[in-house]
């Protein structure tokens, strides 16, 4: 209840950004405003570990950092960034104003690590983000298949 | 080629960004437009001029048996791939669309059919854990492992990269996976064309009728 609260709060304000920003004074608000969308997770092919994938949009005027992730399958989730096969670890991403963060699949991902259970097609996990500015969000992940590609929608 | 496509990617990406900006003001310029309009052009296969030889590999497979891949493979239609287990994204996602896409072929196809998977990281993929992980994505699929000096050797030849897993900053252990997918023709058994990892189940499906009579796809 708390937390519906508080979104609806960031979505009326969203609005008011909408208003102001990007006017001919150029004065944008100087806070982030974060929202999440396209998040899914694969289901995983063993019960060891699972990628997990969203956009964070901000419409803000001032830039962020997603410095934390967990969830309730998972007894660790950590963040990566991927480049030519191989995967870091990163501590932090940053969300820049007017921006986007991206993990999709070949590129930044989540691990799921010590799963408490296997994720299942159908089914959804929770994921809590937490931001060096912003408050957290609370994220209802989907679970699809194995194969699922965002961009054909199945 | 596939590098060509990859930057074609990021320049529209970017070009989505410069849009999705604020800059012009004009609310009108939807970004999801160009995003879309990069799909029409996509084609998942890179057909080889110069076609690689199938690497002179003899591995441990999933039953701790040595597989000969040269021996084993000939006259097939096969696919090879270099990827770990303890991986989230890229290598169940290209096993399981190989293995989903598989299923469209008739069954003397799908029985015709080498998909083999080699571990960049020996050290934890053993048989049998590589056994259990190709079990939850398609138990025929063949599993080897090995010495990472012979599996490097064999994924360079290929013109694939990959590295020994090393432990990171936090003492996590990190391995490499390869970028591409080789698909080797059963009438010459050499590597004639590469699938990159953006390559969709709709893209395999499309193309195994012709890779499993060695055809151009």
């Amino acid at each position: 209840m708390k937390r519906r609260t508080a979104v609806l709060t960031a979505g009326a304000l969203t609005g008011a950004v909408a208003l102001t920003g990007c006017s001919a004074s150029g004065a944008g608000p100087q806070r982030a405003e974060l929202s999440v969308s396209a998040s899914y997770m694969p289901q995983p092919v063993s019960a060891d570990m699972a990628a997990g994938f969203l956009t964070i949009t901000n419409k803000g005027g001032a830039g962020d950092e997603l410095t934390s992730v967990s969830s309730d399958v998972a007894g660790q989730v950590t963040m990566h960034s991927t480049t030519g096969g191989a995967m870091t670890e990163k501590s932090s991403f940053a969300i820049p104003a007017h921006g986007r963060l991206v993990f999709r699949s070949g590129g930044n991902h989540l691990m799921f690590e010590g799963l408490k259970r296997a994720p299942k097609q159908g089914q959804k996990v929770t994921l809590r983000l937490g931001f060096a500015a912003s408050g957290p969000l609370t994220v209802e992940m989907p679970v699809r298949a194995t194969t699922y590609n965002p961009s054909t929608g199945h | 080629m596939r590098k060509k496509t990859f930057t074609a990617a990021v320049l529209v990406a970017a070009a989505t960004l410069t849009l999705s900006a604020c800059g012009n003001g004009d609310d009108t310029a939807s970004p999801v437009t160009v995003v879309s309009d990069g799909s029409g052009a996509h084609k998942a296969a890179t057909v080889l001029d110069q076609p690689f030889t199938k690497p002179d590999l003899a591995l441990t497979d999933t039953h701790g048996k040595t597989y000969d891949l040269r021996k084993e493979t000939k006259g097939h239609p096969t696919l090879v791939y270099f990827g770990y287990t303890h991986c989230p994204d890229i290598c169940p996602t290209t096993m399981s669309n190989i293995a989903v896409a598989k299923k469209s072929l008739p069954q003397a196809e799908q029985n015709d059919l080498r998909v083999v998977f080699v571990t960049t990281d020996p050290g934890r993929d053993t048989p049998a854990e590589l056994g259990k992980w190709l079990k939850g994505i398609d138990p025929r699929f063949i599993g080897l492992t090995g010495d990472f000096a012979k599996i490097k050797a064999g994924a360079r030849s290929l013109g694939i990269s990959v590295e020994p897993t090393t432990k990171d900053k936090n003492g996590k252990l990190v391995s490499v996976h390869g970028t591409q997918v080789v698909a080797f023709s059963p009438r010459t058994d050499a590597g004639y064309v590469l699938y990159g990892e953006d390559t969709t189940v709709d893209d395999y499906t499309k193309d195994l009728p012709k890779l499993v009579r060695g055809a151009k796809p």
